[in-house]
C-alpha cells in the first residue's frame, strides 16, 4: 500500500477548503437569490398581516381558483356587484340595473368617474370586453367559464351601460361578478395584449394594474404577497397602508407565527389548534357558519347520460332501502363531537348553514338522525339475512353486502371519519372495505363508477347553483365515458325540474323555496349523506388589530360568514403598544444568542482539548 | 455456532440489542392477548380527547379518546411486519442478482451489475415516494417500494462475496465433477454468503422500518391502520404539534428508535463476529 | 482501499466510488469519457424508469385540473382533448425525452405552472439548507470521526458513535416534530417559542444582502438545519473514524513516530491526510442521497424547497411535478456520483501517479 505520498496533504487541504469556499459562495448567492420584489421596510407604514392556506402560483383572473389568489385577485380588481354583510348583493362597479319584462336582458348602470390604477377611466366596455374574453376563448374560460354559459350577448353602448342577455332567465346574475368568487373585470388597454399568451400569463408586473380597495405591489413565490392601500377606494379606503397576505404551507407553523405577533389574522385551523387558541392571551377565536359540508356518496347507480350502466359499483346498493340504513346507522353527532370536537353542525340538507336563506332541515319525522335498531328492523324487514360472520347477506344473489369505503389519503378528517363508520355498519350487518386513495385515483374510479361508497366535500359561494347543478341528470358522462362532471352520479327527473325552475325564479324567496324542496328531494335519496358542516375556525391578535370582524356573532357565538373583500378593508391598527416587531426580534436576538453560544463552546472545546492534549503528549 | 453465541454474549451492544428486539417482539406477539378490539375501536372508546396522560391512560388519549399506550404496542406489528416482508424481499432480490453477477461472467454478469449501478444512482427517498404514489396507498406498496429501493446494497455485498468464494478451488472441483450453475450457486456459494447476508439483513431491517414510517408519515400509508408511521401522519395532520401534545408524538417515535436501534446493536455485533477484521476497529 | 463501513447498508451502498479496475489506471481523458458516458446513460436510464412509472398509473389529468372548481361539461371536454392522452406510448415516450431535455418538465397539475419554473424556484431554498447542513455535518463529522479513531475506545469515541448511532436510529421528520414543539410551538411547559414554526424568511425584512434580511433567513433555517445534521453527521463520523483506524496499523505512522514527532504532528500531517481521501469520495456520494432527506425536513418545517413541492406534489398526486422532482433528484445524484469519480481520479494520489 502505498499512501506516503507527501504531495497529498497540502493539495488535499486545498481541495477541501476549495469545496468549503464553494459551499459558502453558493449558500451566500442564494441568499440572495430568493429574495424577491419585496417593498422596502418602511416603519411609518401600518402593515395588516394574514395568512393564507393556498400557495400563489398566479394573478391571472381568468386561470386563478385557489382561495389564496382569489382572495387578492378580488381585491384589486373590481366587479359588477359586491356582498353586504347578509350576503346579498349589492352595487360596487354597477351603481344600478333592471331587467327586461322577459328576464332575459339585463341593463348595468356603471358608476362614472372611476379610474384604474393607471389613471385610464373605467368603463362599461371594460366589463364587456372581460365577459366576451370568457365567453370566447377556452383560456379565458378556465376558472369562471361555467358562471357565462347562459350568456348570449354581452354589449356597452356607451361608457356607463352594460347590456347582457341571456339564453334562458338567469335568477343568480347579481352573483355572477362578485369579488373573489365571481369574475373580475380587468382593464381592457392592460389585458388586450396579453390574450395570445394567456395560458402562461402570471400578472406579475408589479403594480398591477387594477381598481379595488387594494394594489398588488410585490410578490415573493411561495412566501409572501405584498399590496397597498388604495386611498382613494370609493367605498371608503382601507384603514392599514400595507396588507402581507403570507402563504404557511403547515398550519401548525401559522399558529406559530399568529402566536409570535407575526400575524394578525388566520383561518381555517385545526379544532385542536382552536382548542389551544382560545386560551391564548391577547387572541379572539371566532367561528363562522359553515360554507360546505362533509359527506358519504353512495353509488346508487352509476349510468352515463343515454342510460347505459358503467362501471363495478355493488348493485345492491340501488336498493334505497340500504341507503336509508346506512343513513341510520351513522351516528353523526358522534362524528361532530369526536372529529372536529364539537366545532359544527351535524348534517342533513344538502346546502351549508353559512346562507341561511338556503339552509334546509328536515322535519322529525322525515329525520334519518342515529337509530341502529331501526337500521337492523329494515334490512331485516327487507330480507337481508345476518350471514354467520356478522355480515348480513343478499337474499337474491347470495352476496354479502360488502361494501368499498374510499376515502382521500391526504385528508386527515377523512381517515379519522373512515373507521368510525366501519364500525357502525358493521353494527348493522353491513361490512366496508376501506380503501385509502389520493385524490386522483379516487376520482378516476368515480367517473367510471368503479366505487360503492366515498368521501366528499364540497364548499361553496354565496350562489349555490353550481353545487346544485353535480346532482343533475345533465353531468352525467356520455357513452364514451367524457365530459362527465357528477358528484355521485344521481340523476332524477323531478330534481332536475325543479333544478330549471330555480334558475328562472327571480324572486328569491321562492326561488330558495324551490332550493329547498330539491334538498329535500336529496336527502330522501340517501344518494350523499351529509355528516357534518364544520365551522370556519379562525383566530385574531385582539391587541394588532381592530374591526376587522363584520355583522354581530348570533346566540351561540357564530358570525355570519365573512368576506376578505370587507375584512381588510376595514381592519385597523389597534389602539396601544404593538408589541409585534418586538417580540419577533426579542425570538430572533434569543435564537442567535443560542446559536452563538453553541459556536463558542464548539470553538472553546477544540482548543482546550487541543492545548490539554498537546501538553500529554509532547 | 456455540463459538458464535459464545462470542456474541461477550459484546454488550450485542446483547443489549437482542434483549431489546425479544421484548419488542414478545410485547407485539402477545399484544392481541392484553388489548382488546374495544380498546382500539373508535367508537367506543371512553377516554377524554387528546388529552395528556391521566388515571387510566398512562401515555394519554388519542383524539378519538383512545389510550395511546396501547396503540403504540399495538403499532408495533404492522412496523415490524413491513420491516420484515421487506426486508424478505430485498435479500431475496439482492442475493439472487448478486449470486449470479458473481457466477455467470461477461455479458450476463456485466449487464447485471450496470442495472444495480443505475439502481444505485436513484435517490432511494424519491423513488420510493413515486413508486408508493403509483402503486397506491397501503402497506403493500410502501413494502414493494422499499424492496425496490433497497436490494442494490445487498447484490453489491454478496457479488463481492460470490466472486471470492468461486475463486476458491472448491468450485473449480466442483465445476470439473459437473455441478450445474445452478448446484453451485445454492450449494456451494450461497451458504458461505449466508452470513453476510444475514449481516446486511438485521441492518436493511432497520432501514426499512426507517423507510416505511416516513412513507407512512408522508401520507402514502393506510391512514386506518394503527401503526406508529401513521400515529405521527394523524398527530401532525391534526395540529398535535401546536396543541403541544408531546404524549401523542413522543412514543411512536422512541418506538421507532428503539427497535430500529436494536436491529443496528444486533447487526453490528453479529458482524463483529462475522468479520473479526472489523473487529479492531469498533 | 478496505471497504468502508457506514452505518446502515440501506439506500445506495456507500462503499466507495465503484469498478476502480483498469479503466482507473488509463489515461486522463479517456478516463473522465467513460466516467462522463456512464453519467449520460444514468440519465437515460432514470428518464426511462421515470416513464415506465409515471404511465403505469391510471390516472385522470382532467379531474386532477379542474379539482374542486366550477367547469361545465364543455370545459371538461374541452381538456380532455387538450391533453391528447390518445398517443401511442412510443410518441409519448419520444416527446417526453425531447421535451426533457430542452428543459420542459412539463405542466404541473396542482399549480397551473410550468414543472420547470417551479422547480427552479424551489431549488435555492434546498441548496441553501442542504449546503448549510452539509458543511456543519461535514466539519462536525470529519473533526469527531479524528478524534474517535484517532483514540478508539476513549470515552469521546463512544459518546461520539453512541450518539450517531442513535440519532441515525431517529427518524428525521419526528426529530424536526419534536423540535418544533418544544422551540416553536411554546406550547411545552416554559420553554417560549424562540424560533419560528415555519418558512424561509418574515415578511417585509427586506431582501438581498441586508443583514437584517440574512439573520431573518438564518434564523429561519435554524432548526431545519439542526433537523438534518443531526440526523447526518453520523455518517462522516463513521467514515472518517473508520479511515483513521485503518492507517493508524500503517509503516509510514510508525516512522512518523519514531522521527519523535508529536502525535499531533503525526495525525494531522499524516495520518489525517490520508484518511481523508476515502472519506471525502464517500462524501460526495452521500451528497447525492442526501437530497431524499430534504423532503421530510423541509415538509415539516414548511421550508420552501424541492422536497417541500415534492409534498406538496404527493397530494393530489400530481404526476407531472413529481416526475419532474424525482428527474431532478436524480440528475443531483448522477452528477455528485460523477463529481466523486473525478475527486477521487484527482485526490488518489496511486491514480496519479500513473
Amino acid at each position: 500500500m502505498l499512501k506516503s505520498d507527501r504531495g497529498a496533504a497540502p493539495r488535499l487541504r486545498r481541495g477541501v477548503a476549495g469545496v468549503l469556499g464553494l459551499a459558502v459562495v453558493l449558500a451566500s448567492a442564494l441568499l440572495g437569490s430568493t429574495a424577491g420584489t419585496a417593498t422596502a421596510k418602511d416603519d411609518e407604514q401600518s402593515t395588516l398581516r394574514v395568512a393564507t392556506a393556498t400557495a400563489v402560483t398566479t394573478f391571472n383572473p381568468f386561470l386563478s381558483y385557489y382561495d389564496g389568489e382569489l382572495n387578492v385577485i378580488g381585491n384589486i380588481y373590481p366587479s359588477l356587484m359586491s356582498l353586504d354583510q347578509d350576503g346579498k348583493p349589492v352595487p360596487y362597479l354597477a351603481e344600478s340595473y333592471e331587467t327586461s319584462e322577459d328576464n332575459l336582458t339585463w341593463t348595468f348602470k356603471i358608476r362614472d368617474g372611476l379610474k384604474w390604477s393607471d389613471g385610464e377611466p373605467i368603463t362599461a366596455k371594460d366589463a364587456a370586453w372581460t365577459f366576451n374574453l370568457i365567453m370566447s376563448d377556452p383560456v379565458a374560460a378556465t376558472a369562471n367559464g361555467s358562471l357565462v354559459s347562459n350568456f348570449k350577448t354581452v354589449e356597452a353602448p356607451d361608457d356607463t351601460t352594460l347590456v347582457i342577455t341571456t339564453k334562458e332567465p338567469q335568477a343568480n346574475m347579481l352573483y355572477v361578478s362578485i369579488p373573489i368568487s365571481g369574475i373580475a373585470i380587468v382593464p381592457q388597454h392592460v389585458w388586450e395584449g396579453k390574450v395570445d399568451s394567456l395560458k402562461g400569463y402570471k400578472n406579475m408586473e408589479f403594480p398591477v394594474v387594477g381598481y379595488g380597495p387594494w394594489i398588488l405591489a410585490g410578490n415573493v413565490t411561495n412566501q409572501y404577497t405584498t399590496l397597498k392601500a388604495n386611498k382613494d377606494f370609493f367605498m371608503g379606503a382601507p384603514k392599514y397602508d400595507r396588507l402581507i397576505t403570507q402563504y404557511f404551507s403547515n398550519s401548525d407553523a401559522a399558529v406559530a407565527a399568529l402566536q409570535g405577533g407575526q400575524l394578525d389574522q388566520l383561518g381555517g385551523v385545526t379544532a385542536t389548534q382552536f382548542d389551544t387558541l382560545q386560551n391564548a392571551p391577547n387572541i379572539k377565536t371566532y367561528q363562522q357558519a359553515s360554507d360546505g359540508w362533509t359527506a358519504i356518496e353512495i353509488n346508487s347507480g352509476a349510468k352515463t347520460r343515454s342510460g347505459k350502466p358503467i362501471g363495478t359499483g355493488n348493485p345492491i346498493l340501488k336498493d334505497d332501502t340500504v341507503r336509508k340504513a346506512i343513513a341510520l346507522a351513522l351516528n353523526r353527532q358522534k362524528l361532530v363531537d369526536k372529529v372536529i370536537n364539537g366545532r359544527g353542525i351535524v348534517g342533513a340538507g344538502y346546502l351549508p348553514p353559512g346562507y341561511p336563506q338556503f339552509f334546509w332541515t328536515p322535519s322529525e319525522e322525515e329525520s334519518l338522525s342515529y337509530n341502529p335498531d331501526k337500521a337492523n328492523a329494515l334490512l331485516d324487514e327487507a330480507g337481508y339475512t345476518m350471514g354467520d360472520n356478522g355480515i348480513r347477506v343478499d337474499p337474491k344473489t347470495g352476496k354479502p353486502l360488502m361494501f368499498r369505503f374510499g376515502i382521500h389519503s391526504d385528508d386527515t378528517g377523512d381517515a379519522q371519519i373512515a373507521p368510525y363508520v366501519q364500525e357502525w355498519l358493521k353494527a348493522v350487518g353491513i361490512g366496508t372495505k376501506v380503501e385509502a386513495m389520493s385524490f386522483d385515483q379516487l376520482n378516476v374510479n368515480l367517473s367510471k363508477g368503479d366505487w360503492d361508497m366515498l368521501m366528499d366535500g364540497w364548499s361553496t359561494g354565496p350562489d349555490p347553483t353550481y353545487l346544485l347543478s353535480i346532482q343533475t341528470c345533465a353531468t352525467l358522462p356520455l357513452d364514451d365515458g367524457s365530459a362527465g362532471n357528477t358528484d355521485s352520479f344521481y340523476c332524477n327527473p323531478e330534481y332536475d325540474a325543479l333544478f330549471n325552475k330555480q334558475i328562472t325564479q327571480f324572486d328569491q324567496g321562492e326561488r330558495a323555496e324551490t332550493i329547498k324542496s330539491m334538498q329535500e328531494i336529496l336527502y330522501q335519496a340517501n344518494a350523499d349523506i351529509i355528516l357534518y358542516y364544520k365551522n370556519g375556525l379562525s383566530a385574531l391578535r385582539t391587541d394588532q388589530v381592530g374591526g376587522y370582524l363584520y355583522g354581530e356573532p348570533d346566540s351561540e357565538g357564530f358570525y355570519p360568514l365573512q368576506n376578505q373583500f370587507t375584512n381588510w378593508r376595514t381592519a385597523a391598527p389597534a389602539t396601544g403598544e404593538d408589541a409585534a416587531p418586538a417580540s419577533s426580534q426579542t425570538g430572533l436576538w434569543i435564537g442567535l444568542g443560542i446559536a452563538a453560544v453553541v459556536v463558542v463552546a464548539l470553538v472553546g472545546t477544540v482548543v482546550l482539548r487541543r492545548r490539554a492534549t498537546a501538553g500529554l503528549r509532547e | 455456532m456455540v463459538r458464535f453465541a459464545r462470542a456474541y454474549v461477550q459484546l454488550p451492544t450485542g446483547v443489549v440489542g437482542a434483549l431489546i428486539l425479544v421484548g419488542v417482539a414478545a410485547l407485539a406477539l402477545s399484544a392481541p392477548l392484553f388489548i382488546h378490539p374495544s380498546d382500539l375501536s373508535v367508537s367506543k372508546a371512553s377516554g377524554p380527547l387528546l388529552h395528556p396522560p391521566l388515571d387510566g391512560y398512562p401515555l394519554g388519549t388519542d383524539q378519538p379518546g383512545r389510550s395511546v399506550l396501547d396503540l403504540v404496542i399495538w403499532g408495533a406489528r404492522p412496523s415490524l411486519t413491513i420491516g420484515l416482508i421487506a426486508t424478505a424481499l430485498t435479500v431475496l432480490v439482492g442475493s439472487s442478482i448478486g449470486l449470479m453477477a458473481g457466477h455467470y461472467e461477461g455479458f450476463v454478469s456485466r449487464s447485471l451489475m450496470h442495472v444495480t449501478d443505475w439502481f444505485i444512482a436513484l435517490p432511494s427517498l424519491p423513488l420510493a415516494i413515486c413508486l408508493a404514489a403509483v402503486l397506491g396507498q397501503g402497506a403493500v406498496s410502501i413494502t414493494i417500494a422499499i424492496a425496490i429501493t433497497s436490494w442494490t446494497g445487498t447484490a453489491r455485498l454478496v457479488r463481492a462475496q460470490a466472486l471470492a468464494v468461486e475463486a476458491r478451488p472448491f468450485i473449480e472441483r466442483a465445476k470439473a465433477l459437473g455441478a450445474s450453475d445452478r448446484q453451485i450457486m445454492l450449494r456451494h456459494v450461497l451458504p458461505n454468503v449466508a452470513p453476510l447476508i444475514l449481516v446486511s439483513s438485521t441492518l436493511t431491517i432497520a432501514s426499512a422500518i426507517l423507510s416505511a414510517t416516513t412513507l407512512t408519515f408522508l401520507g402514502l400509508g393506510d391512514p386506518t391502520d394503527v401503526s406508529w408511521g401513521t400515529m405521527l401522519n394523524q398527530a401532525f395532520g391534526q395540529g398535535a404539534v401546536t396543541g403541544g401534545a408531546w404524549w401523542y408524538l413522543l412514543p411512536p417515535g422512541l418506538a421507532i428508535l428503539v427497535v430500529v436501534l436494536g436491529f443496528t446493536m444486533v447487526g453490528r455485533a453479529v458482524e463483529q463476529i462475522l468479520n473479526p477484521k472489523m473487529e479492531n476497529r469498533r | 482501499m478496505s471497504s468502508v463501513e457506514v452505518i446502515g447498508q440501506a439506500g445506495p451502498d456507500p462503499a466507495g466510488p465503484p469498478e476502480r479496475g483498469p479503466a482507473a489506471r488509463s489515461d486522463l481523458p479517456s478516463y473522465l469519457a467513460k466516467k462522463v458516458a456512464a453519467a449520460v446513460v444514468s440519465f437515460f436510464m432514470v428518464l426511462v424508469i421515470g416513464f415506465v412509472i409515471f404511465s403505469l398509473m391510471p390516472s385522470n389529468p382532467v379531474a386532477a385540473i379542474t379539482r374542486g372548481r366550477r367547469t361545465s361539461t364543455e370545459q371538461q371536454q374541452f381538456l380532455h382533448e387538450q391533453f391528447g392522452l390518445d398517443k401511442p406510448w412510443w410518441e409519448q415516450f419520444g416527446d417526453f425525452v425531447w421535451r426533457t431535455l430542452h428543459g420542459d418538465l412539463g405542466y404541473s397539475w396542482g399549480y397551473q405552472d410550468s414543472v420547470s419554473s417551479l422547480v427552479l424556484s424551489r431549488l435555492g431554498p434546498t441548496l441553501l439548507l442542504m449546503g448549510a447542513a452539509t458543511l456543519i455535518s461535514v466539519v462536525l463529522g470529519l473533526w469527531l470521526g479524528i478524534r474517535s479513531g484517532w483514540r478508539h475506545g476513549s470515552l469521546l469515541d463512544r459518546l461520539a458513535s453512541g450518539t450517531a448511532l442513535t440519532l441515525w436510529s431517529v427518524p428525521t421528520f419526528w426529530l424536526g416534530l419534536i423540535l418544533l414543539v418544544l422551540f416553536a410551538s411554546g406550547g411545552v411547559g416554559p420553554i417560549p417559542s424562540i424560533f419560528p414554526a415555519g418558512n424561509m424568511s418574515t415578511p417585509g425584512s427586506g431582501s438581498g444582502f441586508t443583514p437584517a434580511h440574512i439573520l431573518d433567513v438564518a434564523w429561519h433555517l435554524f432548526l431545519p438545519c439542526l433537523t438534518m445534521v443531526a440526523v447526518i453527521f453520523g455518517q462522516y463520523v463513521t467514515i472518517m473514524r473508520s479511515s483513521i483506524i485503518d492507517e493508524l496499523g500503517s509503516p509510514y505512522l510508525l516512522t512518523a513516530r519514531a522521527k519523535g514527532l508529536r502525535d499531533d504532528d503525526v495525525r494531522r500531517k499524516h495520518a489525517v491526510p490520508n484518511a481523508l481521501l476515502p472519506s471525502v469520495t464517500v462524501i460526495f456520494l452521500q451528497l447525492g442521497t442526501m437530497v431524499g432527506g430534504a423532503i421530510t425536513v423541509e415538509t415539516v418545517f414548511s421550508w420552501p424547497g424541492l422536497g417541500y413541492l415534492t409534498f406538496t406534489a404527493l397530494k393530489i398526486p400530481d404526476l407531472p411535478l413529481l416526475e419532474g422532482t424525482f428527474i431532478v433528484f436524480s440528475s443531483t445524484v448522477i452528477v455528485f456520483n460523477l463529481l466523486a469519480d473525478i475527486l477521487y481520479r484527482f485526490l488518489d494520489p496511486r491514480v496519479r501517479q500513473q
